[in-house]
């Protein structure tokens, strides 16, 4: 899902919201805010932490101490591609057997971390396991976010490309 | 070593093809395209232009007589797309393989042509050597522009929106401290992983393209 840059934090927002009132637990990857913050950030928009599960690569990155808690696990640094990867399975596991599915915040992010044939690699077998589990995922990216080809790879591996609008409107799918 | 074939031109009628016409012969020897003549029947070079020679970096000993194959063409025996494929060769690019067993991209034509009743192959090619490297140099420099620009550009972008957020968030009051600090650490680290991503990138352009670069440049982008 592709959002220009001052429309990211509606976009996340946006779809969290979508998710949950859809009856889908989501598992949050985010390479984008601690989820300590993240938690206060939700709490002011009427999202309790019950609600969501999260993989936090960026609390130890940015100094912080992570604070165990049965709906985080956290990831050394946002490179640390082995550790999301079994962070993610596992945790994907774990949950209950309900509605489930992951929102990747985001891989504009990401990039800042890892060359982008990389980031396809590694996007490319995050989604290969959601298929195999059956299980959604959306991963957010800044307009013109991502190179063309890597767009198209990926645009090959998943089912849709949608531009996001304001009020979470879709424009473009 | 005198090739026999070599032995055979010259010494027959057929040495006309490239000797017996003063016109022919100086078009055979200036001309800025390599050019090799070949008997279709067994392949075998059976004369070669100086630019052909020079390319290729064999003597013109060790070209003539044998096989078009070991020199210009990679089709197996059996296999030639001449003579055996019935297809045309015409602008095509193709890789030769010179006697220091470097691949020089050329363009290349084959044409089948009937000198004093017999039929030969004219194989004609051009080094675009600077015309690959051209292209090189272009998708290298989009290749360096587009990792800039996801890995740098777009991020900062999102980064600087980050910051408006934070400020934000830090008037609210709902944010502690260690909330604020640890999103400003993530900034901070993130801007030095951008920085330290340019001069990679940098560092791998002139690592390529080193020679093209003068060296006070090459010090300028790459800050030591």
């Amino acid at each position: 899902m592709l959002a220009e840059p001052d429309r990211v934090h509606d976009m996340t927002l946006a779809v969290l919201k979508k998710t949950i009132s859809s009856g889908c637990t989501p598992l949050i990857i985010t390479v984008n805010q601690p989820y300590k913050v993240m938690v206060k950030t939700y709490a002011r928009e009427g999202i309790g932490q019950e609600k969501f599960y999260v993989v936090d690569a960026v609390t130890q990155y940015s100094g912080g101490t992570p604070a165990p808690g049965p709906r985080v696990r956290y990831v050394t640094n946002p490179s640390n591609l082995t550790d999301l990867g079994i962070a993610i399975t596992e945790f994907l596991k774990q949950m209950p057997d309900t509605k489930k599915c992951i929102i990747f915040d985001s891989v504009s992010m990401l990039l800042i971390h890892i060359p982008t044939a990389t980031a396809s690699r590694f996007l490319h077998f995050v989604v290969n396991k959601l298929k195999l589990s059956d299980i959604s995922g959306i991963f957010l990216c800044v307009e013109k976010g991502l190179d063309p080809l890597i767009l198209a790879q990926m645009s090959a591996f998943v089912d849709r490309v949608v531009d996001f609008e304001e009020g979470g409107k879709l424009l473009r799918e | 070593m005198s090739s026999p074939v070599k032995g055979l031109i010259s010494d027959s009628a057929e040495s006309k093809i490239s000797q017996g016409d003063d016109i022919f012969r100086t078009v055979f020897q200036k001309i800025q395209t390599g050019i090799l003549i070949v008997d279709p029947a067994e392949h075998k070079i059976i004369d070669a232009n100086p630019i052909a020679i020079a390319l290729l970096g064999h003597t013109k000993e060790e070209l003539l007589g044998n096989t078009c194959h070991e020199f210009v063409c990679p089709a197996k025996c059996g296999e030639c797309p001449i003579t055996d494929l019935h297809k045309d060769v015409h602008n095509m690019e193709r890789v030769l393989i010179n006697a220091r067993g470097e691949r020089i991209p050329i363009l290349k034509t084959v044409a089948k042509a009937k000198i004093n009743g017999k039929e030969y192959l004219i194989e004609s090619f051009v080094d675009i050597i600077d015309r690959k490297k051209s292209e090189d140099r272009k998708v290298a420099l989009i290749a360096f522009m587009n990792e800039s620009v996801m890995r740098v550009h777009k991020p900062l972008e999102l980064t600087r929106q980050n910051l408006q957020v934070l400020a934000d968030r830090a008037k609210s009051g709902d944010y502690d401290a260690e909330d604020i600090r640890m999103q400003l650490q993530m900034h901070a680290n993130n801007i030095a992983r951008m920085v330290k991503t340019l001069e990679e990138l940098s560092e791998q352009a002139i690592k390529e393209r080193g020679i093209e670069i003068p060296d006070h440049l090459r010090d300028f982008f790459v800050g030591t």
